[in-house]
């Protein structure tokens, strides 16, 4: 035991020492190149997001850098901005959803947007309620099968419950991922809280598994994991022009389908404040919306950027018409509803 | 004590194939604390993030949840110095077969709490290392080619 304690104290010594000599190495000399720090999720960021292009374009002209800083899902991003807050250094936000927004706002100070004269789509004008953060893309939720793999297609949410397709969907978990969010709320925003819930109940029985961010969730859909996912109406055009694969269809729900806008705001503690907002502007004009929408596959807000392309030709799916935005208290007590349910299932 | 280290591998030679495994896991892991060491884990809150991320879709008891939440995020510094010195221990322990077996079971402790906090993704492998730490433990892997065994030759005890 003796030996023990000396040999685990010695380690820790060690350890003490080496740190505090390598502490200066942080206190390196600024280089007088500003760097503009962006703090997005890994599908925007990363080398297929619309991310490093937006920095290609961006750095050309501003005299500066960008660094991304990865979040690896939109629905982690707050909790990150809430346990790093100034110390995660980022200048600009880039991908909260409108379920955050109450959250992000009760939690973090942000500058003032100025966003009059935006000529955005009709799905998006509800979205510019408030002067903090400014919507960059949206899409339509949907779940996405692969043709021909199911005898009787889903036309309602109550098709869900169908037995063929037992322990065959995948959704995203509603406390980690954004859509997860979104499909609760569509099924208590049509079925009613009550109602809704006893549903959710139902579904437990159908899930493959409740994926902890988008990409784990179409990720077991496309590897044959589980026959239909929720995703986005624009799914099967990224496997058509991607991959040149017709096999996938979007689902037209009869319910009318939730929307999701993802929102941009500059924290006030921005230290290259004016560079976040140029890029602000950079991503809400032609180009940096055309780029947002080739990678992102999600519709951009500005008018007109979309005709000509192939996600001019996207269905029209009947969705949710009003725009609501849940408070940050309903979100939770949502959450811990289905957090029971879930647990009540020993999943 | 170096005699006795070769020595091991006559006596208890069984343990073997065993000590490989030690010796590789300690070097996993000695990879792994020379990168936290190296990279921003102690500087920056990651620990915090990655259970502020994987914890509330983890099947950890609503008590820890709470814990972790309400102590061990606010206090990430801490518990990312607590983290890298415990796989530096593990790795040189490993390593050098010296008092493996309590090493061992702060290893199940180790790969116990990452399991909850850790993601989907890495829970078969904690949940591999920490039946490889609980073999360890038990069969005292560091008495062969280790320092473990000099000190079970003339001490013998549970701790060897």
């Amino acid at each position: 035991m003796k030996h023990f304690i000396l040999f685990i104290t010695v380690v820790f010594v060690g350890l003490f020492i080496a740190v505090i000599n390598k502490a200066p190495d942080e206190n390196k000399p600024q280089e007088s190149t500003p760097i503009l720090r962006i703090f997005g999720y890994a599908s925007f960021t990363g080398q297929w997001g619309p991310g490093p292009g937006l920095k290609e374009i961006f750095e050309k002209d501003c005299g500066c850098q960008v660094q991304y800083i990865e979040g690896s899902d939109s629905g982690v991003l707050l909790q990150r901005l809430k346990i790093e807050g100034e110390s995660l250094g980022a200048d600009l936000v880039v991908g909260l959803d409108q379920f955050d927004l109450q959250k992000a706002l009760a939690e973090q100070k942000w500058r003032e947007l100025n966003i009059s004269g935006l000529d955005v789509y009709d799905e998006v004008k509800p979205a510019l309620q408030n002067n903090y953060f400014v919507p960059f893309d949206w899409g339509v939720l949907a779940f996405v099968i692969r043709k021909n793999e199911l005898t009787q297609i889903p036309h309602s949410l109550d098709d869900l419950l169908l037995p063929e397709l037992k322990r065959k969907i995948v959704i995203e978990d509603p406390r980690t991922s954004s859509p997860g969010m979104q499909f609760l709320y569509w099924v208590i925003r049509t079925k009613g809280e009550d109602e809704g819930f006893k549903y959710i109940q139902k579904t437990m029985e159908q899930v493959h598994s409740y994926a902890p961010t988008w990409s784990a969730a179409y990720g077991l859909f496309t590897k044959k994991q589980a026959k239909t996912a929720l995703s986005y109406v624009t799914s099967p055009l990224y496997h058509q022009i991607e991959e040149k694969n017709n096999d996938f269809i979007a689902l037209e729900f009869t319910e009318g389908h939730p929307l999701q806008y993802e929102f941009m705001g500059i924290p006030e503690f921005c230290k290259n404040c004016e560079l976040a907002e140029k890029f602000v502007n950079l991503i809400l004009s032609d180009a940096g919306q055309k780029l947002i929408m080739q990678k992102n596959y999600m519709f951009p807000i500005i008018k007109n950027v979309k005709e000509g392309t192939p996600f001019a030709d996207v269905p029209h799916f009947k969705t949710l018409n009003d725009f609501q935005i849940p408070s940050a208290q309903e979100v939770e007590r949502f959450l811990k509803k289905w957090s029971e349910i879930r647990r009540g299932e020993g999943n | 004590m170096l005699v006795a280290f070769f020595e091991s591998v006559k006596y208890v030679g069984h343990l073997l194939p065993i000590s490989f495994l030690r010796v590789f896991l300690g070097y996993y892991y000695l990879q792994q604390a020379l990168m936290k060491f190296k990279g921003d884990f102690l500087t920056r809150p990651r620990i915090a993030d990655q259970i502020a991320e994987w914890l509330p879709a983890s099947h950890a008891p609503n008590w820890y949840k709470l814990f972790m939440s309400s102590q061990i995020i606010p206090h990430w510094q801490s518990v990312a110095f607590i983290i890298v010195g415990l796989e530096f221990a593990i790795a040189i322990s490993y390593i050098a077969g010296y008092v493996v077996r309590p090493v061992a079971l702060l290893g199940v402790l180790l790969c116990f709490n990452m399991l909850f906090f850790s993601g989907p993704m890495s829970e078969d492998l904690y949940k591999t290392f920490l039946a490889i730490h609980f073999i360890m433990a038990w069969v005292g892997a560091g008495r062969c080619l280790g320092f473990d065994y000099y000190f079970f030759k003339r001490r013998r005890g549970i701790w060897w």
